[in-house]
């Protein structure tokens, strides 16, 4: 029994999958909105959607989250806000870009104070696209982004 | 004597009041006065309009831009609680020079209306207690983005070769 | 004691958008000052690139915050009434509803966000729930849930579907209902009396000379709602009230919200009776005249501003938009100077400023 505990944990692969399943259901997002699709922010976490079924809950300290959603556009100004956020969260940490305006700058295409695509600054894991996307269309994300780190090796990220 | 309406009272006594000062003043309609001044005067027409018109809630401060005519309007509007009528208080300054007195001391509720159209404009108010940025990047080295002569790209293709260019310099 | 600063934000569960630059000395706050923009897009400029039509949907994002419909009702006034153009009945009548529709889903996301600022979780899932309804109600009539474009020039863009009349009635009902839980969970809860009564009192005088407007104003007693004072659209037809608060304080200003959730549940019945038959929209060329207007709208947080100048094209010269929560942010400051810094996070939640309409 204990000899067949020490070869699985010897097996790396099994290891892995045993990481990469408490990476994925445990994604704690950071509360930081950047732009209005904030309000399925809120709608996605409260009872009806409830992402917290998919293990991802909205928490305020960013030191002990994996998430950030960009909900929606950048400005400059929260750009470096971002940026910082970012760098201080520990590892592993991942982002999902909402929205067409954080996609690619979407509406404010040719807005002087406009990032255009939030992928300009912070790395993204997944997209999901909407003007603001629904919220079943954010758990989707969040699925997505699961099955991703499912598939992830380990020393990767 | 046919009863004259709200509107026509306060365009009268203003008219009355500020004869010389007063380029224009007329009744836009139903709730709607628009009064414009020279700029020198507008603080003590605001003050007029404060203590005796009982005009006493700030609703917007607006600048418009008119290059071909050199000039830059602002536009106070203010709204009568008692009176129920928005009067659009508005006056011209050269582009060139572009100053006007603050109303802070008149009503107190320009004071961030005020610091947007500086910023937005390049308007400078005298006495104005602190005229930073308020809405732009705090790096921001471009021209006033209201102004007319501040253009933005036209199409997707100028922005992608915009991005082009810094991605491949920086 | 030596004075500290402090810089709260953005990334903050309570100021959302925003960074709060506090001097404090031990625990209580001197003074603050807000520090905006971070969400600003520059809508000004924007649409004066862009052709009347085109800019509905950016208006519209002035506040996507549950209030789009309200949002966009000033905007389209401000054209219609440079064009001279008068609206059909029926579309009147359907902009009401969007828009009293979309005020209730506004004031219930304002009152959850208030309960969380409590520390009171229940109330963060109730009326967000409730607030559904709304949104499923808005969904059938619009085909979005939090951004419609639903209204535009000249008329409204989809007719009231079947039997949404009848689902409409029968959530509003529901609603009706369910507001006396909330004042049994959250308005006459005694720990949520002693965290907001008293707590950044404003006075009417403070609050005229200010300029704040809204549920805000009329928490503090102060009798002001465009709709009595300049009907627009349709609301010279229907019969409501307008709360007012007595002491002006944060509790005031929750409890002003939820009674106006009562007079547009009020208003929203009445529209659906005399809804009357005909087209819902007037074709009308995208050409503005020449001219000047300034049109102001009662949305959910407040007055809307619009100041319109047309130059006979299809674009706009200028459009300033003044917004609620623009005028609304200058109490911020006023009401936190010698206050203990708990009560920063309740004073900012009670005025409901959404930093999207702040900047712009
Ligand atoms: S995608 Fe739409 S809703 Fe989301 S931030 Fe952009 S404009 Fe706003």
């Amino acid at each position: 029994m204990l000899q067949k505990a020490k070869d699985g944990l010897m097996d790396i692969k099994l290891f892995r999958r045993v990481m990469n399943w408490g990476k994925a259901w445990s994604l704690w997002s950071v509360h930081l909105e950047t732009g209005c699709c904030g309000p399925e922010d809120m709608a996605r976490a409260c009872a009806r959607f409830d992402t917290e079924r998919f293990g991802t809950l909205p928490f305020p300290t960013l030191r002990e989250c994996d998430l950030i959603f960009v909900t929606g556009f950048v400005t400059k100004k929260m750009a470096k806000r971002l940026k910082i956020v970012y760098e201080q969260m520990p590892e592993p940490k991942y982002v999902i870009a909402i929205g067409h305006c954080a996609i690619s700058g979407g509406l404010w295409w040719d807005s002087y104070s406009v990032v255009q695509g939030v992928d300009e600054i912070i790395p993204v894991d997944v997209y999901v696209p909407g003007c603001p996307p629904r919220p079943e269309a954010w758990i989707q994300g969040i699925r997505m982004l699961q099955e991703k780190i499912a598939k992830e090796g380990m020393r990767k990220k | 004597m046919i009863d004259k309406s709200a509107e026509e009272l306060i365009v009268d006594s203003v008219k009355a009041r500020f004869p010389e000062e007063v380029i224009e003043a007329k009744v836009q309609r139903k709730n709607r006065v628009s009064i414009s001044v020279r700029n020198n005067r507008i603080y003590d027409v605001g003050l007029f309009l404060r203590d005796e018109l009982e005009f006493d809630h700030i609703a917007s401060v607006s600048g418009v831009d008119y290059i071909d005519m050199n000039e830059f309007e602002v536009i106070y509007y203010v709204w009568s609680i008692n009176k129920k009528v928005l009067v659009g208080l508005r006056t011209k300054i050269p582009r060139d020079n572009p100053v006007l007195k603050s109303l802070v001391d008149v009503w107190e509720g320009v004071l961030y209306h005020e610091r947007e159209v500086w910023e937005m404009f390049g308007i400078k108010f005298e006495g104005h207690p602190n005229l930073s940025l308020l809405l732009l990047p705090e790096d921001w080295d471009g021209p006033p983005p209201l102004r007319k002569d501040f253009v933005l790209p036209e199409t997707h293709q100028e922005r992608l070769e915009e991005k082009i260019k810094k991605l491949s310099s920086g | 004691m030596s004075i500290m600063k402090l810089s709260i934000g953005p990334q903050h569960p309570i100021s959302a958008h925003f960074r709060f630059l506090l001097d404090v000395d031990g625990d209580v706050v001197l003074k603050l000052e807000p520090d905006v923009g971070y969400t600003h897009r520059g809508i000004e400029k924007l649409a004066e690139k862009r052709t009347y039509l085109q800019n509905l949907p950016v208006i519209e994002r002035v506040n996507s915050y549950c209030d789009s419909a309200g949002t966009m009702l000033g905007y389209l006034e401000v054209i219609e009434e440079l064009m001279g153009l008068e609206v059909p009945e029926r579309a009147k009548y359907l902009r009401v509803i969007a828009a009293e529709l979309n005020r209730i889903a506004s004031h219930l996301y304002a009152a959850s966000l208030f309960s969380v600022a409590t520390g009171l979780e229940t109330m963060l899932m109730w009326p967000i729930n409730d607030r559904e309804l709304i949104l499923d109600l808005l969904e059938r009539l619009t085909g979005q849930r939090i951004t419609y474009t639903y209204q535009t020039i000249g008329g409204v863009r989809f007719d009231m579907p079947d039997g949404f009349k009848e689902e409409a009635l029968k959530r509003l009902d529901y609603l009706e209902k369910r507001t006396e839980d909330y004042y049994k969970m959250l308005l006459w809860n005694h720990t949520f009396h002693m965290r907001t009564k008293k707590v950044g009192i404003l006075r009417p005088s403070d609050a005229i000379k200010l300029g704040v407007v809204g549920p805000n104003l009329r928490a503090s007693g102060v009798k002001v709602d465009v709709r009595k004072d300049e009907p627009y659209e349709v609301y010279d037809r229907f019969d409501f009230s307008i709360p007012t608060g007595k002491n002006g304080d944060s509790y005031d200003r929750l409890e002003v919200r939820f009674k106006e959730v009562g007079q547009s549940i009020n208003i929203l019945r009445q529209a659906l009776k005399d809804i009357p038959k005909g087209p819902i929209k007037k074709w009308v060329p995208p050409i503005v005249p020449k001219g000047e207007a300034y049109t102001r709208v009662e949305a959910a947080r407040g007055e809307f501003g619009y100041h319109l100048i047309g130059d006979g094209s299809m674009k706009p010269y200028r459009l300033k938009i003044s917004p609620p929560s623009f005028r609304n942010l200058i109490a911020l400051p006023h009401l936190c100077q010698n206050i203990p810094l708990a009560d920063v996070p309740i004073i900012y939640i009670s005025l409901d400023l959404i930093p999207m309409d702040v900047d712009r």
